[in-house]
């Protein structure tokens, strides 16, 4: 459904994009990761053809972005960050104005505001303007705004920032349905957890670059993850982090606190214990994470997702 | 705290905008009120009120009369034959021309009331009514510089007394040469050395009045003045606002997200364009519309030329407003500009006075405002009651509409790359 080949992007001269490729199939939920400026929105931008590409290839069903962008523009729908809706207006008559640029008669833009108001639970309050709603409302009606004209693609970009867990709970009802029905959907996003229940694949982004794709358990199971030895200690100085790193190169230090990566965690405890023994380390608490996203992500960039 | 204020001063001192909107507005606008009331820029004939003078009489008394004109420090004299000078009052070049008529000369010399007439743009009363002030001492004054101002003087006396007996006359007249002798002599003898002469007391400074452009609303003139000057300025500062919907637009993510809609980009700003111009329209039918039913201006009477030209001044102001919004990156920056353009088109166009309160260089300046050109749209519609079709009014319409066309394809470049940016 989506294919990106090599896309770049720089401003001025600042490189936000170094050559991404990645591709999508027809009814996929597609996971963009990656931390503030690793440039996700970028990517967003330039597949919904706001943004020109510096150089590299897009294709969105059979269009290409360079060659019909408007095409493209009428099978996409887009949640952007931003709650983008009009205050001063309804519920309702935003629908009807967003949704009024896809050749939709009016008569079925109604039924199908209606039928999105009831779906994301606004249909009693349909006739208020949008200033008075709250937070989690917003956000319902800005997705809702993007689904008028039924696109075969949906791009979210980070569409449950500042929710409350009852929106959001809604909000992944919605996403749901919408994916099971058969729409491809690209989400970017800085909840793990949004992540490893709703996508199907995921590309992990940093610095312009994908530096890792697949399910959750391609990426579990990859080579490069590995799991995690973390050992707290009562205290820890700069000369006994330097003798543990100069034995223990694969590792990262957070306050008193290791983070030990291992490929095999039962023979590598007791190394581990041993070698803090001989140093003269006093071992608080161990704990083994388990691979998931969270452990994924800073191992492969060195970066918590929120940073 | 220290930081906070040492991070808000390094960036105010990055913004170049903000610089010159805060320090560029203030100067500005002393420079231009310098030169609208502080006289700078005012050499000595700005202070002068021009005044054209026709001579039909063309005798040497006439010359001398034109001699005595052209001595007043605070009018500037220039002569016309009577047609040219009918034609440029018409055309709203000069306010009025003082007509020297035949037999000045004769009626000097028989102490009769003197031909001369002022005809004038009845749209520009006042400036007229300030250019009678300064000849009526002087034209009051011309039997005794020209004439036989004793002559003159019993003449009137035995006229007010109603005397028609040629021996009751003689009689008048030998009175009034004593009494005239007496007070010339008192007044030569006064030690306050005042600058009177008896002549003053006894002949009134009477010059006929014509309007050659007539109004119909005659006692409307600062209403005329107040509406269409308001009504301009008041136009530009809402056309703002507009322009700030669209920058409201672009800092809440709802531009952005019309450009994901397969909506041109550039529909995107006609389409406020033409927002931008029905709400001026509407404007300003409901600001005359008001005039009207509460102060009388007799819109019905003149709504061909009144409509055409609410549509040309909307036009040319909504361009502007649009343009002000395509140029600036925040509200702030559209507030202090459209703060400092309207005021500085405002007071040179005539929106807060007259023009012809100005001094000459200021007025000279005012066809760079939109506001002059509406303004005189509006007069030559109420007071110069001139056609639709004349060439003067539809010029006025004409530069309204090229202002707005050259302002919005500018709105239309810098829009496009502001788009750009937006992603």
């Amino acid at each position: 459904m989506i294919e990106v080949k090599d896309l770049k992007k720089a401003y001025n001269g600042r490189e936000a994009l170094k050559g991404i490729s990645f591709g999508i199939k027809a009814g996929e939920f597609y996971g963009l990761l990656g931390p503030n400026g690793a440039g996700k929105t970028t990517t967003i931008s330039i597949l919904s053809s706001i943004l020109n590409p510096d150089s590299g290839e897009v294709i969105i069903g059979s269009n290409s972005l360079k060659n019909s962008p408007k095409d493209i523009k009428k099978i996409i729908g887009v949640v952007p960050q931003e709650l983008a809706v009009y205050n001063e207006l309804t519920a309702f008559e935003n629908l009807m104005f967003w949704g009024s640029f896809y050749n939709v008669s009016k008569k079925e833009l109604s039924n199908r505001a209606n039928a999105l108001l009831k779906l994301f639970g606004l249909e009693d309050r349909k006739g208020e303007k949008v200033k008075n709603y709250s937070g989690g409302m917003k956000r319902r009606i800005n997705i809702a705004s993007s689904l008028l004209h039924q696109p075969r693609v949906l791009f979210m970009d980070e569409p449950t920032v500042g929710i409350d867990p009852q929106s959001r709970n809604l909000i992944f009802e919605v996403i749901e349905k919408l994916h099971r029905e058969g729409m491809t959907i690209v989400y970017t996003t800085h909840y793990m957890e949004e992540a490893e229940r709703l996508c199907d694949r995921i590309g992990i982004i940093d610095n312009g670059k994908i530096i890792a794709e697949g399910t959750l358990d391609e990426l579990k199971n990859s080579n490069a993850v590995k799991e995690t030895i973390a050992m707290t200690f009562l205290m820890l100085s700069k000369n006994d982090s330097v003798k543990l790193s100069s034995s223990w190169p694969d590792m990262k230090q957070m306050n008193n606190t290791i983070h030990f990566y291992s490929p095999n965690v039962k023979t590598d405890l007791s190394k581990l214990v041993l070698l803090c023994n001989q140093i003269g380390l006093e071992i608080v608490n161990i704990e083994i994470l388990k691979a998931n996203l969270e452990t994924i992500f800073l191992q492969l960039t060195g970066k918590q997702l929120r940073d | 705290m220290i930081k906070v204020a040492l991070k808000d001063l390094r960036i105010f001192l990055k913004d170049r905008r903000s610089m010159l909107l805060t320090f560029a507005i203030p100067i500005a606008l002393i420079t231009l009120f310098a030169f609208a009331f502080g006289g700078v820029g005012k050499g000595k004939e700005d202070s002068k009120v021009s005044l054209l003078i026709s001579d039909l009489d063309n005798t040497a008394a006439s010359k001398e009369a034109i001699m005595l004109f052209d001595s007043l420090k605070s009018v500037s004299i220039s002569t016309m034959s009577l047609e040219d000078a009918e034609k440029a009052i018409k055309k709203g070049k000069v306010s009025s021309v003082l007509v020297i008529h035949n037999g000045f000369s004769d009626s000097l010399q028989q102490g009769a009331g003197l031909p001369l007439e002022l005809k004038y743009d009845g749209a520009k009363e006042i400036e007229v009514g300030l250019l009678q002030q300064s000849l009526i001492p002087t034209i009051a004054m011309l039997p005794f510089n020209l004439g036989d101002s004793k002559m003159m003087m019993g003449n009137r006396l035995a006229r007010i007394a109603g005397v028609s007996n040629l021996d009751k006359k003689q009689d008048i007249q030998f009175r009034s040469n004593e009494l005239f002798d007496v007070i010339s002599k008192s007044i030569s003898e006064n030690e306050s050395k005042e600058q009177i002469n008896p002549t003053e007391m006894f002949i009134g400074g009477d010059i006929k009045m014509t309007k050659l452009v007539k109004a119909t609303n005659d006692n409307q003139l600062g209403l005329i003045q107040a509406v269409a000057g308001t009504a301009v300025m008041m136009l530009l500062f809402s056309v703002v606002g507009i322009g700030l919907g669209l920058l409201d637009e672009k800092q809440e993510g709802t531009l952005k997200r019309l450009l994901y809609t397969p909506l041109n980009p550039l529909n995107i700003l006609f389409g406020k364009m033409i927002a931008a111009n029905l709400i001026s329209i509407f404007q300003l039918v409901v600001m005359f519309l008001f005039a009207s039913f509460v102060f009388g201006l007799k819109i019905g009477e003149h709504l061909p030329g009144l409509l055409l030209m609410i549509i040309a001044t909307a036009f040319a102001c909504s361009a502007f407003g649009v343009l002000l919004a395509s140029f600036a990156k925040t509200k702030q920056q559209v507030q202090g500009l459209s703060t400092l353009i309207i005021l500085v088109m405002s007071a040179i166009g005539g929106s807060m006075m007259p023009l012809f309160f100005m001094p000459v260089i200021m007025q000279k300046a005012a066809v760079i405002s939109v506001n002059y050109w509406s303004i005189q749209g509006f007069y030559d519609i109420f007071w110069r009651n001139l056609p639709v079709l004349s060439t003067t009014f539809l010029s006025r319409i004409l530069v309204l509409m090229v202002i707005g066309l050259i302002l919005n394809s500018v709105a239309v470049i810098m829009f496009r790359k502001n788009i750009l940016k937006l992603a």
